[in-house]
């Protein structure tokens, strides 16, 4: 694992990222910018969601509740109680892991289908909207509305803009060296022999309960981290967007489209659709209202059928094939 | 025809590298003699209602603008508008604005601009310092922001509550108990925690609460605890949809025993009589309901109805309820805005917000106010008050309340 691992973290790659997140966002106007952030934050999302729906195979819904713990109790705990967003951090990713683990339990315990398991977690994410909306404590239907973010790092605040680039680069950064790092580790050959048989892998002893517990765990509780970071650029926490159910169907989306259960697919797939879907509603939804649902729509559906295991298959692909033709023509 | 994989992989990119060079592809600048106003709608989504009947209103109004010569006070400068759609999702109203602003240099900025929108926006103009109207939010947090929209506690719950009051001591309808009926989202909830105050300081036991689950697809279980606790009136702010739900449920049980007030699309919406059919309609909407608005056909204010007669037949709109007054209400606010403003810079737009003044018997006050239409200093308007109607059996409307604009006395409970 800390060979592959360590040979993904010395990559030239990163120095490339680095280049670019240094020179570009200065550059790009405050639209674009956002875009940026908005992508990273999918990136980030999706890369956390990956460890369980890819690696795992289990299409959990439920990241919404984690999402929303992260993003509405951290707001919630600063406005209310006064209590530091740092510390809202940790205690959001603390209940969220508490939450994923719990999951993890009943599923194996109950040893849910796939299907069931799907439904299950929707339930978690529709309950979790529910106690939000009808909980004055967590800003009840309307939401809350953090203090403007003036760039105090030690109150988690960024600055906004910029700010917000830098901190929502490093947490998809994280979010997908954490992948990396459970790809090539034993906990990443553990879940995806449980994807592929989970009667098998028991059969050879896997310890199913730990394991599924064990990328849960981690992922609710990226996933609120990423949540909590979010709302602080949004500034206002809107409970209709963070514990929707609808946000975990579009990061479920981005990661197939990328392609699940990869390192880089979930980061790949929200880099590309995230863009296009802001950049095509600009353009078009005030003019042709609709009309870039429709496209986009078009463009997800004949992605999925060229290539059913998602994009970043498809282009090592290509790459493969074109690498072997250049060195023959040297 | 078919498309090989090259094909797509070529006209993929194209889009792609498109959206990537957008940012460096300078737009054609608009002529000088024009006054960019961005429109941030909700044209697709839940809440697509709201701007597909006022958009046409709004966009008649600044075509007469236009054709009258402009902003005068500017040169006779034209307004061009630039639409943006929010999808209904209120982090989306904020990417739009910022897009508009930056992107399309638009001078002020306007839309539907729900609560929970104007929420999502405020970062987005404190940052960007852009003068707003929103034409429907209850607040306004940002001090770049003023809305139409009827104020929480002194519009929509005051409206409410006076109205209540009237019925007991004016029109001796007997009143000691309320039920609070109302939409459970956002601006439900406000509305309801400023009434419940408002009716217990004025002396009314609210003996329980029937809050409308938004997502439901029937109300029936709402309904049947409100027969259960027989209060005198239920009150609340209610959607058009819960309120169909609510009615159409109040028919199946057949429940006569309380008086239905509240507002506004939910109880007065002129589509209700379509969507309920005209049996269920005449059955629940004409006995014991009043539906609170700021809009009627039928209001005693002449400038209202010159509008209504003006959009019907000159701009030839079918819909013509609330939303399109609101919207053409906006226009002209704007207009008075861009005329009295010294300058088109923020600052200065901000200072003729603040001077906005369309007096009762304007012509140019299309909504019931009569204390006409100004911003007090929190954004929100001066006068939040709206009227009360009653529905007759042939689906017209008689205003009751209040005494300025009055048709008719409120129809005794049955």
């Amino acid at each position: 694992m800390r060979q592959e691992f360590y040979k993904t973290l010395m990559s030239p790659v990163w120095l490339v990222v680095l280049l670019l997140a240094v020179v570009v966002p200065p550059l790009l106007p405050s639209y674009y910018l956002h875009i940026v952030i908005l992508s990273l934050v999918y990136v980030a999302l999706a890369s956390a969601w990956n460890i369980v729906g890819g690696m795992a195979g289990q299409i959990s819904l439920a990241h919404s509740l984690f999402i929303g713990t992260g993003a509405m109790l951290s707001t919630a705990l600063l406005l209310k109680l006064g209590i530091n967003m740092w510390l809202g951090l940790v205690i959001s990713a603390v209940i969220s892991g508490v939450m994923g683990a719990m999951i993890a339990w009943i599923d194996f315990r109950f040893r849910l289908g796939h299907l069931s398991f799907v439904l299950i977690t929707l339930a978690f994410a529709e309950m979790g909207t529910v106690i939000v909306e009808g909980w004055d404590f967590l800003g009840g239907a309307s939401g809350l509305l953090l203090p403007q973010d003036k760039g105090d790092f030690l109150a988690f605040q960024f600055g906004g803009g910029i700010g917000a680039f830098w901190v929502m680069l490093v947490l998809a950064i994280v979010s997908i060296l954490i992948n990396v790092a459970i790809l090539n580790a034993p906990l990443g050959y553990y879940l995806r022999t449980i994807r592929d048989n989970e009667n098998a892998a028991r059969a050879i002893g896997v310890n199913i309960l730990r394991y599924k517990v064990a990328a849960m765990v981690i992922s609710a509780m990226l996933s609120s981290v990423i949540g909590t970071a979010y709302v602080r650029y949004l500034t206002f926490a809107d409970p209709y967007l963070l514990v929707s159910p609808i946000i975990i169907i579009e990061v479920v989306l981005f990661a197939t489209v990328g392609g699940l259960g990869r390192a880089y697919g979930p980061a790949f797939g929200a880099l590309l659709l995230v863009p296009l879907g802001e950049i095509l509603r600009g353009k078009l939804g005030g003019t042709l209202p609709g009309l870039h649902y429709f496209i986009y729509g078009v463009v997800v559906i004949a992605v999925i059928l060229m290539t059913p295991r998602g994009l970043l298959p498809l282009f090592e692909k290509w790459f493969s094939r074109a690498r072997p033709k250049a060195a023959t023509t040297k | 025809m078919t498309i090989t994989r090259r094909e797509f992989a070529v006209g993929a990119s194209g889009v792609l590298l498109g959206s990537v060079a957008a940012p460096f592809v300078r737009r054609a600048g608009a002529a000088d003699s024009t006054i960019r106003i961005g429109v941030v709608n909700s044209m697709s989504g839940g809440l697509a209602a709201y701007a597909q009947e006022g958009q046409p209103a709004f966009e008649y109004i600044i075509k007469k603008i236009n054709a009258e010569g402009g902003i005068k006070s500017k040169g006779g400068a034209k307004i061009e508008l630039i639409q943006a759609d929010d999808t209904s999702q209120p982090a989306r109203t904020a990417t739009e604005a910022r897009r508009l602003i930056t992107e399309e240099k638009v001078q002020l900025l306007t839309g539907t601009i729900l609560s929970a929108q104007m929420l999502a926006l405020t970062p987005v103009l404190d940052e960007l310092k852009m003068p707003t109207l929103s034409v429907w939010a209850g607040g306004a947090r940002s001090n770049y922001m003023f809305t139409l929209g009827y104020p929480y506690d002194r519009g929509y719950a005051q409206s409410m509550h006076d109205f209540v009051v009237f019925l007991r001591d004016s029109e001796k309808f007997k009143i000691k108990t309320a039920v609070m009926g109302y939409s459970n989202y956002e601006a439900g909830q406000q509305v309801n925690k400023f009434l419940h105050e408002k009716l217990k300081a004025s002396g009314i036991e609210i003996i329980g609460e029937a809050p409308l689950d938004t997502k439901a697809q029937d109300q029936t279980s709402a309904m049947v605890r409100i027969r259960s606790l027989k209060p005198d009136v239920v009150v609340g702010l209610v959607t058009p949809r819960d309120g169909i739900l609510l009615h159409q449920a109040r028919y199946n049980l057949n429940y006569h025993g309380s008086i239905f007030c509240g507002g506004t699309g939910g109880y007065s919406d002129l589509s209700l009589w379509k969507d309920l059919g005209p049996e269920i309609g005449k059955a629940v909407l004409t006995k014991n309901l009043f539906g609170m608005t700021g809009f009627s056909p039928g209001a005693k204010v002449d400038s209202m109805q010159k509008i209504i007669t003006e959009l019907r037949d000159v701009a030839k709109l079918d819909r013509i309820g609330q939303g399109a007054i609101q919207y053409a209400q906006a226009g002209r606010v704007l207009q008075q805005v861009l005329e009295n403003s010294a300058s088109l810079d923020s600052e200065a737009l901000l200072t003729a917000f603040k001077k906005v003044n369309i007096p009762f018997g304007d012509p140019n006050l299309y909504v019931a106010k009569p204390k006409g239409l100004q911003f007090a200093e929190d954004r929100l308007l001066v006068d939040g008050s709206a009227m009360f109607i009653q529905w007759t059996p042939d689906q017209q409307q008689q205003v009751v309340f209040p005494k300025e604009f009055a048709q008719t006395a409120p129809r005794p409970r049955v």
